[in-house]
């Protein structure tokens, strides 16, 4: 822990002394800095930058607050309009979508044990050649990890609350913008969305979310997070078709510095009003009911259409998990 | 420590699909490993059940052998919504439908596989991923 932080001033020290820092009133005056192609490399360092003038999350959360006076209140009458049902607009599993496959693993700049946990996936994955994702079985996906999540989202706004809810596996996200300040830090626990509180300044909608669970932005070589992961988002809809947030994860364990990223999401085309988000229960259907094996890989279970599974199945991870459920529950 | 490391997640990457939109919607919920991604496996047959649930749909289709006798096979996709987004209905498949289906099988020799493809008797193509930002199909 030490050491990690350590390692974060350090990274700020230097991003200083190398001219990279920029000060945070050049971004001050901003509404929301557009995503044009031909700059956009330019404006995500410029973001990356502000991120990296804080310490922490909280910190980067105040100043945003005091830029926007403190935010104001949202007329009941005219909030902002995020109806409809939206997907991730791109990226695909990716916690960066800027992330191309050449780029390596991450954007993300790691610290000794963020890289650690990325070398011991590569690892895993060319020795082994699968993995188990540990949402198989409809384990919430938790935050960060619920922005790079596929599928359907609805998000609805209210004066004084905001849900941000995922068709999977149910998930919702509540941001409290009624003023109220983070539980008390003596009575709160790491939970899968956190605690989460914003603004609006405008119809910018800020975010700052803590107390976390441990869990990964995604599966495949995607890095790790720790329990003090830190969240700082400004969501914005920029066009009747497109919401975009900007993101900053603050993680002393795994982040030698703060992880800036751009998420946008697309509205669907719906005139006709037929998609629903529905239910998510593995347990629904026995088809969809996947372990993990001796490997640390994904085995389907039982199926409900094949006769005797353990006879005809080559893997013995499927024989081994027919003969546990044919033993009595007390042995 | 892993030699070539950049390479190594290069091509790690790339094996994986690992950033592409059309592996997210392949495989989102849980990791396609039990799926041989390298081959293909194709047979004709009529429905038996179309399972339409959340996190997955299966698709139950009975497949005649050489020796007469009938094999049920299961064929993965995604959920309701997305299989919508494809213009593919639960009402589209009714039991008895005449099916011809091609899907990446199951490594360990199990009739199943992940649904990449299919065409029904009267020649409506079923593909499960979606085709646009639409709800629907567009026309």
């Amino acid at each position: 822990m030490q050491r990690a932080c350590a390692i974060t001033g350090a990274a700020l020290l230097l991003s200083a002394m190398i001219g990279n820092y920029v000060n945070a009133a050049e971004v001050k005056g901003m509404t929301w800095l557009a995503q044009e192609t031909s700059t956009w490399t330019e404006t995500k360092a410029k973001l990356q930058s502000l991120g990296e003038q804080f310490p922490t999350s909280e910190a980067l959360f105040e100043h945003l607050r005091k830029e926007a006076s403190d935010g104001t209140s949202l007329d009941p009458a005219a909030l902002p309009d995020w109806r409809g049902v939206w997907t991730r607009t791109k990226g695909g599993l990716s916690f960066d979508p800027d992330l191309k496959a050449s780029d390596g693993a991450t954007s993300a700049t790691l610290t000794k044990a963020g890289q650690e946990a990325v070398d011991k996936k590569i690892h895993t994955l060319t020795v082994k050649g699968g993995e188990y994702d540990r949402i198989s079985a409809c384990s919430p996906p938790g935050t960060p990890r619920w922005i790079t999540e596929p599928f359907l989202k609805e998000f609805v706004v209210t004066p004084d609350q905001t849900w941000l809810m995922n068709e999977m596996v149910n998930d919702v996200r509540r941001i409290y913008t009624d003023g109220r300040a983070h539980s008390a830090a003596e009575d709160s626990y790491p939970s899968w969305n956190g605690d989460s509180i914003g603004f609006w300044d405008g119809d910018i909608l800020t975010i700052h979310t803590k107390y976390l669970r441990e869990g990964d932005y995604q599966r495949g070589l995607q890095p790790d997070y720790s329990d003090q992961v830190e969240l700082v988002e400004r969501w914005h809809k920029v066009n009747d078709m497109t919401i975009e947030a900007d993101t900053w994860a603050f993680d002393p364990v795994n982040l030698a510095k703060p992880w800036y990223t751009r998420q946008s999401w697309t509205k669907i085309e719906d005139p006709d009003h037929v998609l629903r988000l529905r239910y998510w229960d593995c347990g629904e259907n026995q088809n969809n009911q996947v372990i993990k094996t001796e490997e640390g890989t994904s085995q389907f279970s039982d199926f409900n259409f094949v006769d005797d599974d353990a006879a005809v199945s080559s893997d013995p991870n499927v024989k081994r998990a027919a003969g546990d459920k044919a033993k009595p529950a007390n042995q | 420590m892993i030699p070539n490391l950049k390479s190594t997640v290069t091509k790690t990457l790339l094996a994986l699909g690992g950033v592409s939109v059309a592996t997210t919607i392949a495989s989102a919920h849980h990791s396609g490993a039990m799926f041989d991604d390298q081959k293909e496996v194709t047979m004709e047959g009529v429905v038996k059940e179309f399972q339409y649930t959340n996190p997955h749909s299966w698709l139950l289709v009975d497949v005649t052998q050489p020796d007469g006798s009938t094999t049920t096979w299961g064929f993965e996709a995604e959920g309701p919504s997305t299989l919508l987004r494809a213009g593919i209905r639960k009402s589209d498949l009714l039991p008895g439908t005449k099916i011809t289906i091609t899907g990446h099988p199951m490594r360990d020799g199990r009739s199943a596989g992940s649904w990449v493809k299919a065409t029904r008797g009267d020649g409506k193509q079923m593909n499960p991923k979606p085709m646009g930002n639409f709800a629907l199909p567009k026309q």
